[in-house]
């Protein structure tokens, strides 16, 4: 429990030095909020230092941190001056639909990751293995925003199985009952889903595979085996529960990865998700939009790498929440 | 009503541009109400109250949901009030000094809660309009109106500091009408955060119906005063930044609209039954910007401050061909700073010529020699200087790689300096470039070139970004936009735009044109050059071409 606190504590540390150099960064790059729209005929200089100052942008680095600390200490992320709403609430709009891509997206993608991975180790070096390989070899090399304008065309455009983007049916009545707003938001996730799918199940078969053939010629296995336990035991308790220790850490690590690697998927399947959002606010140079996405993707990071440690736990006892391994076992 | 100065309407160019390939097309029948319109933008409006909105999309929803006094004309005449139709105006008397302008509203407008529209919701406008603290961009533009006042519950009177050619203008066109008893506590300092922001009242053909974050915006036709219903029932706008999705959208069906169809997409644009390809000229020009001032603003630049060698770059480019490289038949060769669509425009300016070898005379003859390397120098300054350009530009991008090229052939020593948007303003704004590929969207008057162009806005934080000053070109400017007679206005400019053409203080590139990928059972009508929603609100779906998303008000949204 104690080691658990730990982590939650440096977790919070990671958070606030994370959003405080991202905080000075972007306000040391070029531009400012009120910039991006400069080559509009009526937008003076004058006036987007006047409009700085009425959204507490002015003054020096440290005045506008004090000012943001402050705010933040009363529960206020600030103004976000690109969606033209409090950043709390431009976040708040975004996280759910990137959490259901993204849990979504997760689930399928390890289980289907894993499956194959198994599938490929249990015929190692025979044809479905090395057909397989080669899948998720090329899975694992396709560009993501390429992969997403393909399947986009291919699923909404040639074959008109799927809607061109979006999250919702923009046409869906307001008095639409909660069935048929869950199907047809299932049926706007399928396509940026499967695209992600593609982009993560690849990686993890491959994991996955190279983590079992480690394991099949490991002493316990061979021991087991000698001992007279059944095949399917030896592979379910002494082989796949140990090599899935690599997989958790990378769901972990995907989970972050995700939201920001999420952005050109979302752009392309008009996703209004975290990634469309920190990407645009990040072109509009909207300071305070910026730092809270940042807070909520170190919060994620710390957040998965927490539950991956866990879960790492669970699976082999050896290994403590800190990160440890616990003295005396082997 | 009419201004006895009222002047004849002028282009008919905007007219005879725009719609050509749609007019052909359109489907037959009648103008009953319902049905939607479902438009693919690229991005949401930044927030939906007219005296700080800067975003197009927030343009067009303010457009359809607020009122001006009067909507100008299909010429986009800024003289007089040639052209202008009544909107929450009924009609306007002008004094007999032309000194003030009696606009008498409405009776009927009611605002989208049913309030009654009244003369001091147009004098609180104003006020909010004008206000330092509101920080209005639209602000300057109404420098020359003094106040306006209430003569009684449906007469507002607008109050001019002097007689000018474009005072009926400033208060009918840049004055929206807003809710006084919405907005009055609201806080003018931080206008964006207030609720309306994002749930506008207003009084026009329109109402916000809901606005989903980075999703949809939907508007229904306000039918609370019975008064100019809109013939559509919904215009829905939906967000989608990635352009092949945005006109996926469209060539699927799944929405009717996309303004900005890209050169590539025009060919399966024209081939698509569904849709009938629009192309209208538009308010904006692409340029390459000479800065004239060295970096501390003091001396005149060790290149660009020569006349002779703005000149010639100028006269070393192959405008046209940059032109169709880039865009296909989606733009026109620009001549100076204007577009063909504004009223000072001279479509008969000619350019200075594309003559490589009068290029190199001409450098030659100023002093810049060829080196064994073949680049220029005169002395030891090199001729060698960069081009600013955003990369979020695509068209932009291109064109400064064909500039480079061309310029080379001169013996120029050119460096693209790609930098995103918020880097490219930056270094705009500091004056921090030789060369910039810049795009400008000026209002529809002629006064709108003197921000950018003349030596009022060659200052520290003015729009002439290049500080190029010509005391001729000024006089020219002030006469032109100062004069009631458009014969001599048009003249003034002619001449205006003959010298800055010589000066040569900028290379003008490209007045791109806005092709519209329309569904084909929408029927259009009188695209305005500046704004094609203007007319929104008398398109209509005839009864046999409407499909499942026209049926009476699905979501509820019309009253």
């Amino acid at each position: 429990m104690h080691a658990l606190i730990r982590r939650i504590w440096h977790g919070l540390v990671v958070i606030a030095i994370v959003a405080t150099a991202v905080f000075v960064l972007v306000r040391l790059a070029p531009g400012d909020p009120f910039a991006t729209a400069l080559e509009n005929s009526r937008l003076t200089p004058a006036l987007r230092e006047q409009w700085r100052a009425a959204y507490g942008l002015d003054g020096s680095i440290g005045t506008q941190y004090v000012r943001w600390i402050t705010a933040l200490l009363h529960g206020d992320l600030g103004f976000s001056t690109s969606t033209g709403q409090p950043v709390a609430r431009a976040i708040a709009h975004a996280l759910p639909n990137t959490l259901a891509l993204m849990s979504v997206s997760l689930l399928v993608a390890f289980a289907a990751g894993i499956t194959i991975g198994v599938v490929q180790a249990r015929r190692r070096d025979r044809f479905t293995d090395r057909i397989l390989g080669a899948v998720t070899l090329i899975g694992g090399a396709l560009p993501d925003f390429w992969l997403s304008l393909v399947v986009l065309l291919a699923g909404a455009y040639w074959l008109r199985l799927f809607p061109v983007g979006g999250a919702s049916d923009p046409l869906l009545p307001l008095a639409a009952g909660t069935l048929t707003r869950l199907r047809d938001q299932l049926w706007h996730l399928a396509l940026p889903a499967l695209t992600l799918v593609i982009l993560i199940a690849a990686p993890v078969a491959r994991q996955q595979r190279t983590a079992l053939l480690d394991r099949f010629d490991a002493d316990w296995v061979r021991t087991a085996t000698a001992k007279g336990v059944a095949h399917g035991t030896v592979f379910r308790r002494h082989v796949l529960r140990t090599a899935l220790g690599p997989v958790v850490t990378l769901a972990g690590l995907a989970l972050p990865a995700l939201v920001g690697g999420a952005v050109f998927v979302e752009s392309v399947f008009a996703w209004p998700g975290m990634g469309r959002l920190a990407a645009g606010a990040i072109a509009a140079r909207d300071y305070h939009l910026v730092v809270g996405c940042v807070v909520v993707g170190a919060a994620m990071v710390v957040m998965g790498s927490l539950i991956a440690d866990v879960v790492m736990q669970r699976l082999d006892p050896r290994a403590t929440v800190d990160g440890d391994d616990r003295p005396g076992r082997t | 009503m009419q201004n006895t100065r009222a002047l004849p309407l002028l282009s008919l160019l905007a007219l005879a541009a725009c719609g050509g390939e749609n007019k052909a097309s359109m489907p037959a029948g009648t103008a009953s109400t319902g049905g939607t319109l479902v438009v693919s933008i690229p991005s949401q409006p930044d927030n939906l109250l007219p005296p700080i909105t800067t975003s197009q999309a927030g343009k067009q929803v303010n457009d359809l949901v607020y009122e001006r006094l009067a909507e100008i004309g299909q010429s986009l005449n800024t003289v007089g009030d040639a052209g202008f139709t009544p909107s929450l105006a009924t009609r306007w008397i002008w004094a007999p000094d032309s000194l003030s302008i009696a606009f008498q509203l409405d009776s009927a407008a009611r605002w989208h809660d049913g309030v009654p529209v009244r003369a001091s919701d147009v004098a609180f406008s104003f006020a909010l309009f004008t206000d330092p603290k509101t920080a209005s961009p639209a602000a300057p533009l109404m420098a020359n109106i003094d106040s306006v006042t209430v003569r009684d519950s449906l007469t507002a009177v607008a109050w001019f500091r002097k007689r000018t050619p474009e005072q009926f203008f400033e208060i009918a066109f840049q004055l929206y009408v807003l809710p006084k008893h919405r907005l009055a506590d609201a806080d003018r300092a931080r206008l964006a955060a207030s609720p309306l922001a994002t749930r506008p009242i207003g009084s026009g053909p329109f109402r916000v119906v809901r606005w989903e974050p980075n999703q949809v915006l939907e508007l229904a036709a306000d039918t609370t005063a019975g008064r100019r219903r809109a013939t559509l029932d919904r215009v829905v706008f939906t967000i989608a930044p990635d352009a092949v999705t945005a006109f996926t959208r469209v060539a699927t069906g799944e929405a009717d609209l996309y303004e900005a169809v890209r050169p590539d997409k025009l060919a399966e644009a024209r081939s698509n039954k569904q849709l009938v390809l629009t192309l209208s000229p538009a308010l904006d020009y692409n340029y390459l910007g000479f800065n004239l001032v060295d970096a501390g603003g003091k001396k005149p630049h060790r290149i660009f401050g020569d006349r002779v060698v703005r000149r010639a770059l100028t006269m070393a480019t192959d405008r046209r061909g940059i032109v169709a490289n880039i865009y296909d038949s989606l733009a026109i060769q620009a001549r100076g700073p204007f577009t063909v669509a504004q009223v000072s425009a001279d479509t008969s300016l000619r350019p200075l010529p594309y003559s490589v070898d009068s290029a190199n005379a001409l450098l030659d003859a100023a002093g810049w020699k060829r080196g064994a390397d073949s680049l220029r120098a005169k002395g030891t300054t090199p001729l060698r200087f960069g081009i600013l350009v955003p990369t979020t530009s695509v068209a932009r991008m291109r064109a400064a790689v064909l500039f480079q090229e061309q310029f080379r052939r001169i013996g120029a020593d050119v460096s693209i300096e790609s930098a995103d948007m918020g880097g490219f303003i930056s270094r705009m704004g500091s004056r921090n470039f030789d060369t910039l590929l810049g795009a400008w969207a000026p209002d529809p008057g002629p006064g709108s070139v003197r921000d950018a162009w003349t030596s009022s806005g060659a200052v520290a934080r003015g729009n002439n970004l290049g500080s190029y000053r010509s005391p001729a070109f000024d006089a020219q400017v002030d006469s032109g936009t100062a004069a009631f007679d458009p014969a001599a206005m048009r003249v003034h400019f002619a001449r205006a735009w003959r010298i800055i053409a010589d000066d040569a203080p900028a290379i003008w590139l490209a007045e791109p044109r806005r092709a519209m990928a329309v569904n084909a059972r929408i029927v259009t009508s009188g695209i305005r050059p500046d704004a094609w929603w203007a007319g929104v609100a008398k398109w209509y779906i005839p009864a046999e071409k409407r499909i499942a998303r026209d049926a009476p008000a699905a979501s509820g949204a019309a009253r």
